[in-house]
C-alpha cells in the first residue's frame, strides 16, 4: 500500500508551484487568441522550392495596406500568414500579391473570420463554458446527493470543484506559456478541449470519492478517516491510471502521427487529462483529509 | 429453451452482428455476391471539407431592402438561385443553408472538392448574368472532326467488300440477287437495287456523273466503285429514255455504307449588345390579348430603352437571344421597332413556362445583397494528407490500446480487444449507413480525433469491470462469480463516467462550429456505441465461453489474482 495521504504535502507543493506559475504566466503574457476570437485571416501557403523571407514578405504585404501580418514558418516548407482586420477584398489582394511575388507558391488553407463571427464565437465560448460549469455542478450535486459521514457530501463536491479548477488552471497556464514562447494559439478547439477535460477530470475525482464513501460505510470503526481514504486511493489507483493511460495512449498516437490541424487540440487534451488523473489521485482526496482534520481540531 | 442454449443464441447473434458490421465497414471489398458488393460500394462515409478539400463560406445577408414579412420568402429565393448557380459549377451535393445569429441573417455555402476557390466565390456572389444578344445567322463552318480509327478501319473493310462484289458481278453473278443480299440502301435493297427512272440532278453529283456523263451503255456495270457521301456504290445502268433535258435513266445499285463524321451543327453567333439584366425593371407572365398565348413582358430602364430601341430598329425580322449565364433562354424574332422599352418575349410557352421564365429573368439580381464575412478553405491535397495521417494515427492508437489491454488483462483483455474491433466496425458502419439519410453524420478531422479519443474511452468500461473482477477474485470468489460481480459493481461508475462525457458532448454540439461539432458528435456517438460493445457484447461473449475450464486458469484469464501489494491492508501506515 502506498502512503499517498502521508506524502500529501509534497503534492500540495508541486500543485501549488504549478498553479502559481500558471497565474503568473496568465497575468503577464495572457493567452494568444487565434482568429476565431480576434477575427482576421489565417492562411497557409506552401512552396516546393521557393524560399520565403518573412521580412521581405511582410514588406510587400505592407504595400497593400496590411501592417500587422505575422508570418511563421510551419512544417514541410509551408508557412502561415496571419493578419487581423481583414475582409474578402484584402484576402484576394494578398493572394494576388503572393502569386506575383512567388509564382510557384500554393495556398493550401485559408480561414477568414469576420468581426461578427468572431464576436459570436467569443460569446458562444463563454456560454459553453458557463453551461458546462453549471452542468458539471449539477452532476456533482447529483453524485453526492447521499448523506455521508464523517465528512458531509457537499464537501466532496467542493473538493471535486477545487480539483477541476486546478486542472483547468494548469492547462490554461501551460497554453499561456506555449503561446508566449511557441506562438501556440487559443481558439474554439481549445474551448472544446477544456470542456472535454472538465468532464474527464470531475468524473475521475468522483470515482475515487465514491470508493472512499463506500469503504466508510462498510469499514470498521477503528480505521481513521485518513486511513480509509488512503486505502480507497490504493484500491482505485490501478483503475484511475489504466483508464487514463488508454486515453493518453490514443491521444499520443494522434499527437505524434495525426494531422497538423488537430495537434494543439490533442496537446490541450493530453495536458488536461494527465493533470486530471494526477489531481484525482494525489490532490482531491488529500483535501478531504485536511478539511476533516481542520474541523476536528476546531471542535 | 435452456439457459445454456439462450446464451449460445445470444453469442451467435453477437457474431452475426459483428460480421454484418465488418462487412459494411470494410474498406476493401471482401468476397461477397456481386449485388451485395454493389450495394455496399455505394455506401460511403460523408467526408467533411477538412478531409476532402473545399470551401465553407459564410455570407451576411442584407435584408434591409426587403419587407420584414417577406424575408423568409426572399431567403428561400436566394437559396434557390445560389443552388442553381452552384449546380452549374458542377459541385456535387452542395450545402446551402441560412441561419440567424443575433440580428444577423446569414447564408452558409459549403462546396466540397472545389479546386478554383476564387472562381467559385465569384460564381456565387456575382449577379446571374442576363444578356440580350444579336443572333448572327451564318456561322463559319467549323472544322470537320476526323474519323476515329475504328471507323476508318470499318470504311476500309466496306471498300474491300465493294471491290469484291464488283468482281463477282464481272464474273457473271446476278446483280439483283447480290443487291438483295448485300446492299445497305434500305430504300432500294428489296427491289434488287432498282432506283427507277430519274432525271439528272436527283442524285448526288458523283452518282449523276456515272449515270449521265460517263458513256455507260444500258446493261453495263460501271467498271469502278463509286464513292459518295453515303458509301461505295456499284452501279448498273438498265435503260434510258428521253432526250436532252428530259433524259431519264433507270439504274440499279449496291450500296456499302460508310461511317461519316457527325454533321457539323451550325451554331449561331451571338453578338453583345450591351443590354443586360441590370437594365431590366420588371417582368411578368402575361397572356397575349389576341391569341391567348402566354408570353413574358418586361420593362427596361432608360439606358436599356435606348439600346433596345436602336437594336430593334436595326434588326427587324432577325432574332435577339436572351441568355442567362450564357445559356439561351429564348430567341424571339424582332417584329417591330420598340422605342418605349416595353416588350414581350413570345414563344410557345405554357402558362407554367411563362411564369418560370419570368421568374428566372427577375432573378437577374440576387434577391438580397450578400457579403462574405467568413471563409474556410482547404486545399484537396492538404486535406487528403490530413485524412491519411489521422487514419494512420487512429490505427496505431487502436493497436496500442489492444496491446496494453492484452498485456495487462490477458484473456479478458483479448475479449475487450475484440470488443474494441467490433466497436470500430460499428462506428464505421454507422458512419456509412447514415450517409444519405437525414441523420447523416459527416466525418471531419475533429471527428476522427473524437473517434480516436473514444477508443481510449471505450475500453474504460472494460478496465472498470476487470479491475473489479480482480478484486472479487482476490476476495476468493469463483472466476464466474467475480466476473458477474465485476459487471454488476462497475456499472454505476461506467454510467456516471459516460454521463459526464455526454453532458460535455451535448454542450459542445450546441456550441457547434464545424470543428467542435464534428468532435462532439463522434464523441457522443462513441460513448453510446462503446457502452453497448464494452458491456453487453463483452458480457455475452464471456458468459458463453467462460466455463469450468477457466476456473483452474484464472491467471491466464485475468492476471493478478495473486494478492496485490496495493491492497493487503496489513501494513500499518502513519498518516
Amino acid at each position: 500500500m502506498y502512503n499517498i495521504i502521508g506524502q500529501r504535502k509534497y503534492f500540495y507543493i508541486f500543485s501549488g508551484i504549478l498553479i502559481i506559475l500558471s497565474v503568473i504566466s496568465l497575468s503577464t503574457w495572457g493567452l494568444k487568441y487565434g482568429i476565431d476570437f480576434t477575427g482576421g485571416t489565417l492562411m497557409e501557403v506552401k512552396g516546393e522550392k521557393t524560399k520565403v523571407e518573412s521580412g521581405e514578405l511582410k514588406n510587400s504585404l505592407k504595400e497593400i495596406g496590411i501592417e500587422d501580418a505575422v508570418i511563421t514558418p510551419a512544417q514541410n516548407g509551408s508557412f502561415l500568414i496571419r493578419y487581423g482586420n481583414s475582409d474578402d477584398e484584402k484576402n484576394k489582394a494578398v493572394l494576388e500579391k503572393l502569386k506575383e511575388k512567388y509564382p510557384e507558391i500554393k495556398n493550401t488553407r485559408l480561414d477568414y473570420i469576420g468581426p461578427s463571427i468572431s464576436s459570436e464565437l467569443k460569446r458562444k465560448a463563454v456560454w459553453a463554458l458557463g453551461i458546462a460549469i453549471v452542468g458539471i455542478a449539477l452532476y456533482i450535486a447529483y453524485a453526492f446527493r447521499k448523506v455521508s459521514r464523517p465528512v458531509e457530501s457537499w464537501k466532496y463536491g467542493v473538493g471535486a470543484v477545487v480539483a477541476l479548477v486546478h486542472d483547468i488552471l494548469i492547462t490554461v497556464g501551460i497554453f499561456s506559456a506555449l503561446g508566449h514562447f511557441l506562438n501556440v494559439e487559443v481558439d474554439t478547439t481549445f474551448i472544446a478541449a477544456l470542456l472535454t477535460i472538465l468532464g474527464f477530470s470531475v468524473h475521475d475525482t468522483i470515482v475515487v470519492y465514491d470508493r472512499t464513501r463506500e469503504n466508510l460505510l462498510r469499514g470498521s470503526s477503528k480505521e481513521e478517516f485518513s486511513e480509509t481514504v488512503n486505502r480507497s486511493l490504493n484500491e482505485t489507483m490501478a483503475r484511475s491510471i489504466n483508464t487514463s493511460l488508454t486515453v493518453i495512449i490514443t491521444l499520443l498516437a494522434v499527437f505524434i502521427f495525426g494531422g497538423e490541424t488537430i495537434k494543439n487540440f490533442t496537446l490541450a487534451l493530453l495536458i488536461g487529462i494527465t493533470f486530471g488523473t494526477y489531481s484525482s489521485i494525489f490532490v482531491a482526496s488529500a483535501l478531504m483529509v485536511d478539511w476533516w482534520k481542520w474541523e476536528k481540531t476546531k471542535n | 429453451m435452456s439457459i445454456r442454449r439462450k446464451i449460445w443464441v445470444k453469442f451467435f447473434l453477437v457474431v452475426l452482428l459483428f460480421a454484418l458490421a465488418a462487412l459494411i465497414a470494410s474498406p476493401k471489398p471482401l468476397p461477397r455476391p456481386a449485388w451485395l458488393g454493389n450495394f455496399l460500394a455505394k455506401m460511403k462515409i460523408n467526408l467533411g471539407l477538412d478531409l476532402q478539400g473545399g470551401i465553407h463560406l459564410i455570407y451576411k445577408v442584407d435584408t434591409g431592402a426587403v419587407e420584414s414579412g417577406k424575408v423568409a420568402d426572399a431567403l428561400t429565393g436566394l437559396q434557390d438561385v445560389i443552388e442553381r448557380r452552384v449546380n452549374a459549377f458542377g459541385v456535387a451535393e452542395p450545402l446551402i443553408e441560412t441561419s440567424k445569429s443575433g440580428g444577423e441573417q446569414r447564408l452558409i455555402v459549403e462546396l466540397a472538392g472545389v479546386k478554383d476557390i476564387e472562381k467559385a466565390k465569384e460564381m456565387i456572389k456575382e449577379t446571374p448574368f442576363l444578356e440580350f444578344k444579336k443572333v448572327e445567322e451564318q456561322a463559319p463552318p467549323a472544322e470537320i472532326p476526323p474519323l476515329s480509327e475504328e471507323d476508318q478501319r470499318y470504311n476500309g473493310e466496306q471498300k474491300k467488300k465493294a471491290e469484291d462484289l464488283l468482281a463477282q458481278t464481272k464474273g457473271g453473278a446476278d446483280f439483283s440477287e447480290l443487291a438483295k443480299q448485300n446492299s445497305e440502301d434500305p430504300g432500294s435493297k428489296e427491289q434488287g437495287g432498282d432506283l427507277g427512272f430519274v432525271k439528272k440532278g436527283t442524285f448526288v453529283p458523283e452518282f449523276d456523273k456515272v449515270l449521265f456523263d460517263s458513256n455507260l451503255q444500258p446493261g453495263q456495270i460501271y467498271p469502278q466503285i463509286v464513292e459518295t457521301q453515303f458509301g461505295y456504290h456499284i452501279i448498273k445502268l438498265l435503260e434510258t429514255r428521253g432526250e436532252g433535258d428530259n433524259l431519264e435513266t433507270h439504274a440499279q445499285h449496291i450500296l456499302l455504307a460508310i461511317k461519316v463524321p457527325p454533321p457539323v451543327q451550325q451554331q449561331p453567333i451571338f453578338i453583345d449588345t450591351g443590354l443586360t439584366g441590370k437594365n431590366l425593371k420588371n417582368t411578368a407572365p402575361v397572356p397575349d390579348p389576341q391569341t391567348g398565348k402566354w408570353q413574358v413582358s418586361f420593362e427596361l430602364d432608360s439606358e436599356g430603352t435606348k439600346i433596345f430601341s436602336d437594336l430593334t430598329k436595326e434588326n427587324i425580322g432577325k432574332n435577339i437571344a436572351i441568355l442567362l449565364d450564357g445559356r439561351v433562354l429564348s430567341a424571339p424574332t424582332v417584329q417591330s421597332h420598340i422605342a418605349d422599352g416595353k416588350a414581350v418575349i413570345t414563344g410557345d410557352f405554357t402558362p407554367q413556362e411563362a411564369k418560370d421564365l419570368s421568374r428566372r429573368i427577375n432573378e437577374g439580381a440576387l434577391p438580397m445583397p450578400i457579403s462574405l464575412i467568413g471563409q474556410e478553405s482547404i486545399g484537396a491535397p492538404f486535406a487528403h494528407s490530413e485524412l491519411v495521417r489521422s487514419l494512420k494515427a487512429g490505427a496505431i492508437g487502436i493497436v496500442l490500446v489492444m496491446i496494453f489491454m492484452i498485456f495487462y488483462y490477458r484473456f479478458l483483455g483479448l475479449v475487450a480487444s475484440m470488443a474494441l474491433l467490433m466497436y470500430t466496425s460499428f462506428m464505421v458502419a454507422l458512419f456509412k449507413m447514415s450517409a444519405g439519410t437525414p441523420w447523416s453524420v459527416t466525418l471531419t478531422l475533429a471527428g476522427i480525433a473524437g473517434f480516436i479519443l473514444s477508443v481510449g474511452m471505450a475500453v474504460d468500461a472494460n478496465i472498470l469491470i476487470f479491475e473489479r473482477t480482480k478484486e472479487e477474485i482476490r476476495k476468493g470468489r469463483s472466476l464466474k462469480g467475480a466476473i458477474d460481480e465485476g459487471f454488476h459493481r462497475a456499472w454505476p461508475s461506467i454510467r456516471d463516467s459516460n454521463i459526464s462525457t455526454m453532458i460535455t458532448s451535448l454542450i459542445l454540439i450546441w456550441f457547434g462550429t464545424g470543428f467542435v461539432k464534428g468532435f462532439a458528435v463522434t464523441l457522443l456517438l462513441g460513448v453510446l456505441v462503446s457502452m453497448f460493445t464494452a458491456i453487453i457484447l463483452v458480457r455475452t461473449i464471456l458468459t458463453a465461453i467462460i466455463g469450468d475450464w477457466a476456473e483452474e486458469r484464472k491467471n491466464f484469464i485475468i492476471a493478478g489474482n495473486k494478492r496485490n501489494n496495493f491492497n493487503n491492508g496489513e501494513d500499518k501506515i502513519d498518516i
